[in-house]
């Protein structure tokens, strides 16, 4: 995906104005704990590293045990992006990373130098849904939510590599995103909605 | 409006009910902007973690957490020594959930920390520091000293003798009088039902433990501000939560507000405080300061619950004419060490028999504790009872759809009339759409070759009653309407549905309806999204604020300035001498490849009676999705115990087996929609209806394809295979 230029000024007001700070960015606030964290010692080594979100460009300081998935939620602010599992089942936390879908959180945020991510708020533009949101909202394709960011970032991965799955490239593409509330059904016709494929019958899966 | 002779009435169109609307909130979920509770994150916040048993049954003789509380970080550490504070919803006696009565009288009771721990994961100690890996940290620093206890994992088992007494008073639970007796009922009598018989039928079915596996992790922030605290934890009920917590920590309701925004996923038990909500209280008056307590997936798993596991027992006699003379059910449900829910095994009340017995033991045993979980007692009860039934009907050479229209109930107990009747309805219509007669095998296994097909079918009537709930309306000065219900929508869509009864009622578009939930400050009574009550219970009371509303506007005409017009109601509707329920039928085709042992379902047909449909989008999705966690059931999901260790070894998401998109059919949905007169425009409950048929109907299909009754769930490949052994 290009670069949106709108994201230009942005990186350049950052690198303008952030010092050394554990954790920082010009259109982050400085979060509360992270002032209580450094009452304390820390216990961890920390690794500075150049992190891109959502066209967003971060200097961070991480501790070198902290996942993807923590340094969005709980240092940037980031929390569209769920925890399910925090151990590679579910993909409640799947974001993209230079435009693949990775867990969060099994990425070591140290990993993450120099990389590229997208996240569930980084999809709607300037006030304007996604087509795979508007499908989502359409076709009733969050029950509960909290699958819900890493199924549309998996389903955007997808599209972006295949403007005209079929049924069946939908659901293999996107095994890997749990759904409890077992919305499958609904969630297949979102994805194919918001894509270019013809609309054609679908096929169900169910093998045991 | 005209009743036909079933008690149904031709729906009445109406404006914005019954039309398929995209949720509310829709783009709070899409964009990640919804806040649920694992996202709240407060100033100062300190995060905790729980040290849990690594023993399934075990006395504590000491614990050392000198090292943990010295480490760097941690503000606070609690165990059974310095937290003694009771869970009063972490069981109760008889299981009775929602009755302050009976968890004043409870004997056998849960702490937040219990000694002796009775199963593995029961939290030990739980740390509060500045961050989650320090608190991961001081953890293991803790030092326990267990003296381990014999244990007992099975239910029909821990009744023996010689079992491990998992309590004093031994391991059959006790009732609402805390008795240690069977439940039991009974109508007719089983003696004369089976001398009365032509022919009788003997068998034994299991099920598995179930767990509910929500995608939201456990988890609770919980703040005191001087006296009063805040608590945001994931709960289909903020106001017996709320409750739950005054009561249990000893403060008036006034000084306990609980916010659930947002909550991911519920499917059962979660209408009422959870002992993370305690944890996380209690480290929070400690220390001061706001704790927020996080579970980790495995954690849920064995410190949350699942639908318990039977065992059941059926006895069935039939005359020469094919019709029920005596059904019998004895049953045993694993509890876990504690009494959460009822143990309860549903069923018998889908046949027409005049003599019924009914002997349930709910037993404790040494396993993670078991609660409800979306439709609690019905689908291992539909489960086995369908599958002795459709096993009769073979052996007795009548075609199991018209053994089960011949032998299923009429009358509610074979005395009390249903609001309506469209049993037969969902049956016979949903045959003719399913192609039973092409999809069905007269021979069961009569397939040529390995790969076999064939077609179940079940059916359920499920209660629709109604009950007490509040709403208020609130009109301004700019036309504007606020609508305030203590819903915190699950996910079944409960605030769009609430905003559309309520836009209905009012005769205005949706548009003009704000909806207030999930904050106990901000709410009035609901009653809590369990038992699919909310669609027609606080619905009710939806309908009848709008009602009030407009009287007052018709009296005191439209407010003006900084005026409101407020209407507030809290109606208790009953239903005078009938039985209200919803009706449906489930339509499996099975293909099974004999040699590989695995099935597939290739169609599936879910028919439902449920009232008028509120919001057709929503509905339907809560019957596919239900239809499949029940297919999940049938061939998948169990808590596989180590029986030497005691240990759990299928937590987690992979360890459960849950369906994933490769695994899951199309479920066709169709809803047959009348209006008995009662509820929110006739609206009755759907969210656990779709979970209730699925075992049944795929068993019955795989017998149908295979010839292979299949007694125990899950139907896994191993179980296929060895059948064909």
């Amino acid at each position: 995906m290009a670069e949106d230029p709108t994201l230009q000024v942005s990186r350049r007001s950052f690198l303008g104005t952030t010092g050394a700070v554990v954790v920082g960015a010009a259109t982050v606030p400085t979060l509360p704990d992270t002032a209580a964290a450094a009452a304390d010692p820390p216990t961890a080594p920390r690794t500075r590293i150049v992190l891109t979100v959502n066209g967003t460009e971060h200097r961070l300081e991480v501790e070198d045990r902290w996942t993807l998935v923590e340094v969005l939620r709980d240092h940037l602010d980031l929390t569209g992006t769920k925890v399910g599992c925090d151990r590679g089942e579910c993909g409640a936390c799947t974001v993209l990373v230079d435009d693949a879908p990775v867990y969060a959180c099994s990425q070591l945020a140290v990993w993450m130098d120099g990389r590229r991510v997208r996240t569930v708020e980084g999809l709607a533009r300037n006030g304007v849904l996604d087509p795979l949101q508007e499908a989502f909202i359409a076709h009733n394709a969050a029950q509960c939510g909290f699958c819900t960011s890493g199924q549309l970032m998996s389903a955007k991965a997808l599209l972006e590599r295949t403007a005209t799955p079929t049924t069946d490239e939908v659901r293999r593409s996107m095994v890997g995103n749990l759904c409890r509330c077992a919305n499958y059904n609904a969630l297949v016709e979102a994805v194919m909605a918001a894509s270019r494929a013809p609309r054609a019958a679908t096929s169900g899966g169910g093998a045991a | 409006m005209s009743q036909d002779a079933n008690g149904s009435s031709t729906l009445s169109p109406l404006t914005t009910a019954g039309k398929s609307t995209p949720r509310i909130d829709s783009v709070e979920r899409v964009t990640g902007k919804a806040r649920y509770s694992w996202d709240v994150k407060l100033p100062g916040m300190l995060y905790a973690r729980v040290l849990r048993s690594p023993h399934p049954h075990a006395r504590i003789r000491s614990i050392d957490v000198s090292k943990a509380a010295s480490m760097p970080g941690v503000k606070a550490v609690i165990t059974h020594e310095n937290a003694r504070v009771v869970w009063g919803a972490g069981s109760i006696a008889g299981g009775g959930q929602y009755n302050d009565e009976l968890k004043k009288i409870t004997k056998q009771r849960r702490y937040i920390f219990n000694n002796p721990v009775k199963f593995v994961g029961e939290p030990v100690a739980a740390v509060a520091a500045t961050d989650r890996h320090a608190a991961e940290q001081a953890l293991l620093a803790i030092v326990v000293d267990y003296e381990p206890l014999a244990f007992v994992l099975d239910p029909e088992e821990a009744l023996k003798p010689e079992a491990e007494k998992i309590w004093p008073e031994g391991n059959l639970s006790l009732n609402v009088r805390n008795e240690a007796v069977p439940n039991v009922s009974r109508r007719g009598s089983i003696e004369a039902g089976v001398a009365a018989a032509a022919k009788t039928f003997e068998d034994r079915y299991s099920t598995a433990f179930n767990h509910n596996a929500q995608m939201e992790p456990r988890c609770c922030v919980a703040h005191w501000e001087g006296d009063k605290l805040t608590v945001y934890t994931p709960t289909g009920g903020i106001v017996n939560c709320r409750d739950d917590m005054a009561r249990d920590l000893g403060i008036p309701r006034d000084r306990v507000r609980v916010i659930c925004q947002y909550m991911g996923g519920n499917f059962g038990n979660k209408n009422q405080n959870q002992d993370a909500d305690l944890i996380a209280a209690t480290l929070a008056k400690m220390t001061s300061a706001p704790v927020k307590l996080e579970f980790s997936r495995k954690e849920d798993f064995v410190g949350m619950h699942g639908r318990w596991p039977t065992v059941q027992y059926y006895t069935v006699g039939v005359d020469a004419r094919g019709s029920l003379t005596a059904l019998k059910m004895r049953a045993y449900s694993g509890m876990g060490p504690y009494r959460k829910n009822s143990g309860g095994i549903a069923g018998l009340e889908l046949y027409a028999c005049p003599n019924v017995e009914s002997t349930l033991y709910p037993v404790y045993t040494n396993r993670t504790v078991s609660g409800n979980y979306r439709g609690p007692s019905d689908p291992q009860g539909f489960y086995g009872v369908q599958s002795m039934m459709d096993d009769v009907a073979y052996k007795l050479g009548i075609d199991p759809l018209e053994f089960a229209i011949q032998n299923m109930s009429r009358k509610f107990r074979d005395e009390v009339p249903y609001t309506n009747y469209s049993l037969e309805d969902c049956l016979r219509q949903g045959a003719a759409r399913f192609g039973w007669r092409e999809r069905w095998r007269r021979e069961p296994g009569s397939d040529a070759g390995p790969i076999k097909r064939g077609a179940g079918v079940s059916f359920m009537i499920f209660r629709a009653s109604l009950g007490r709930s509040s709403a208020i309306i609130h009109l301004n000065a700019q036309g504007r309407y606020t609508l305030f219900v203590g819903v915190t929508d699950v996910g079944g869509g409960a605030k769009t549905t609430m905003g559309m009864i309520a836009a209905e009622a009012l005769g205005v578009p949706l548009s003009q309806v704000d909806v207030v939930w999930g904050d106990t400050e901000r709410c009035p009574y609901s009653v809590g999204e369990s038992g699919s009550r909310t669609t027609m219970m606080t619905g009710g009371a939806v309908v009848e604020a709008a009602r009030a509303l407009k009287q007052q506007l018709a009296e005191k005409g439209a407010p003006t300035g900084d005026n409101v017009l407020i209407a507030s109601t809290s109606p208790s509707p009953t239903i005078d001498g009938k039985s209200r329920n919803v009706f449906g039928a489930h339509f499996v085709e099975a293909e099974v490849d004999v040699e590989m042992g695995r099935i597939r379902i290739t169609k599936y047909l879910a028919m439902h009676e449920c009232g008028r449909i509120i919001n057709p989008l929503t509905a339907k999705d809560q019957i596919r999705g239900a239809a499949l966690q029940g297919i999940g059931m049938a061939l998948r999901e169990d808590m596989i115990y180590d029986r030497r260790t005691g240990h759990p070894v299928t937590t987690g998401y992979y360890g459960a087996r849950h369906l994933t998109y490769l695994d899951a059919p199309e479920i066709d949905v169709e809803f047959i929609e009348v209006d008995d007169g009662y509820g929110p425009f006739g609206a009755k409950t759907v969210g656990e209806s779709g979970i209730i048929l699925g075992p049944a109907a795929v068993a019955n299909a795989i017998f149908n394809a295979t010839g292979k009754r299949m007694r125990d769930l899950p139907i896994t490949r191993d179980k296929m295979l060895g059948a064909f052994a």
